[in-house]
């Protein structure tokens, strides 16, 4: 009798036991396997604008988070100088045609007197042609290119964008190549989530994907674009054509690292908003035609 | 699926509310299944508590990434 309520006891035991492992188990796929992630971010290409040519800004012709066409002008810079140097440009090439016009005639005259003038002379008269013809083309150079340092006193949007965080205003003296404006790409507005190595071999490209902003219950949806092609090696420092500088410590306690995955937009729902930098979840869900790749214990 | 919930302006994962929960509700329930004349074919009391948490953990989350809506906790 003894023996086999003990025998009892040992099985409903060994049951319980088993429930414990099947509930830790299942959360543990839930949680750990699943490939989610609450480390997303809403991200965009930002374009720097500078301007090509240096002066006052004379005219601001946008305002913060404006909405902007590709071509559209943004900023217009000191034009009277740019004007002035064209003008001055405009004369030079005049003065250059004059010479020109001039000493062609000159030699025109004296290939026509070669018995009385010394072929020197004659000689002389051409290579001052030549001279003033190839400063012509310098003279044609310089204008076409005051030309376009006066077209360029328009600064132009390059990308269709929305300006960010711009407080410029007329007044400020810009130098070329400086950027003055900050314009965010709106056609590369797309999610990254940034999913721990250990969840890598269950995303495939292509797979769809669920997004969800902090505080939006509105679900996005979006697929698998890109994984990232690499990220830093934080253990191993020294650059180009030096020597490998490994950090000697190896940690006990790991974690996984975390590897971009780009997700793109398929579909917003048409309420909400997306600015880059926004907090997301992102959800990849698994597709039938994925070959599974074998993941390491606990599975 | 549910993976963070808004409590009070703070963001929590999902897996430390639901087990916060259901070890609250395990501990409310425990003297309820002492009573059990089942926990007499058991070794320890104690497995069945963790079978209880274990259960409940899972069932929470279960239950919570499938009916619950999102607009509540986000």
């Amino acid at each position: 009798m003894i023996h086999r309520r003990s025998l009892l006891r040992t099985a409903v035991t060994a049951l319980v036991i088993c429930i414990v492992l099947a509930a830790i188990y299942a959360l543990w796929m839930r949680y750990q396997v699943e490939p989610l992630t609450r480390d997303g971010k809403v991200r965009a290409d930002l374009v720097p604008v500078a301007a090509d040519v240096s002066g006052l800004v004379t005219e601001v012709r946008i305002r913060d988070d404006e909405v902007v066409r590709k071509g559209q002008i943004l900023l217009v810079i000191d034009r009277p100088r740019y004007q002035l140097a064209l003008d001055q440009a405009d004369a030079n090439l005049a003065t250059q045609r004059v010479s020109l016009a001039q000493a062609a005639r000159e030699d025109r005259r004296n290939r026509s007197m070669t018995e009385l003038l010394a072929a020197e002379v004659i000689e002389q008269g051409r290579a001052r042609v030549d001279a003033l013809r190839t400063g012509l083309d310098q003279a044609i150079a310089a204008r076409n290119l005051a030309r376009l340092n006066l077209d360029r006193t328009y600064v132009r949007a390059p990308v269709d964008g929305t300006v960010s965080n711009m407080t410029l205003q007329p007044g400020v003296y810009l130098n070329a190549g400086k950027p003055a404006v900050a314009l965010v790409y709106g056609q590369s507005l797309r999610v990254e989530g940034y999913f721990e190595e250990t969840k890598l071999p269950a995303i495939h490209l292509g797979d769809p994907a669920s997004v969800y902003l902090m505080g939006v219950a509105d679900e996005i949806t979006g697929h698998v674009e890109s994984i990232a092609a690499g990220v830093e090696d934080r253990e191993r420092a020294g650059g180009e054509a030096q020597l490998a500088n490994v950090n000697p410590s190896f940690t006990w306690v790991r974690l996984a690292q975390r590897i971009p995955v780009r997700i793109k937009i398929d579909k917003v729902p048409s309420n909400v908003r997306l600015i880059p930098g926004q907090t997301a979840t992102v959800i990849v869900h698994a597709r039938a035609v994925d070959v599974p790749v074998r993941r390491s214990l606990p599975w | 699926m549910i993976e963070e919930l808004h409590l009070f302006g703070i963001y929590m994962p999902a897996a430390l509310v639901w087990a916060v929960v259901a070890g609250t509700l395990a501990y409310c329930l425990r003297n309820l299944l002492q009573r059990l004349p089942f926990s007499q074919l058991l070794w320890h009391p104690g497995v069945l508590e963790l079978a209880l948490f274990a259960t409940l953990w899972w069932a929470l989350t279960f239950l919570a990434d499938n009916f619950l809506s999102r607009a509540l906790v986000s």
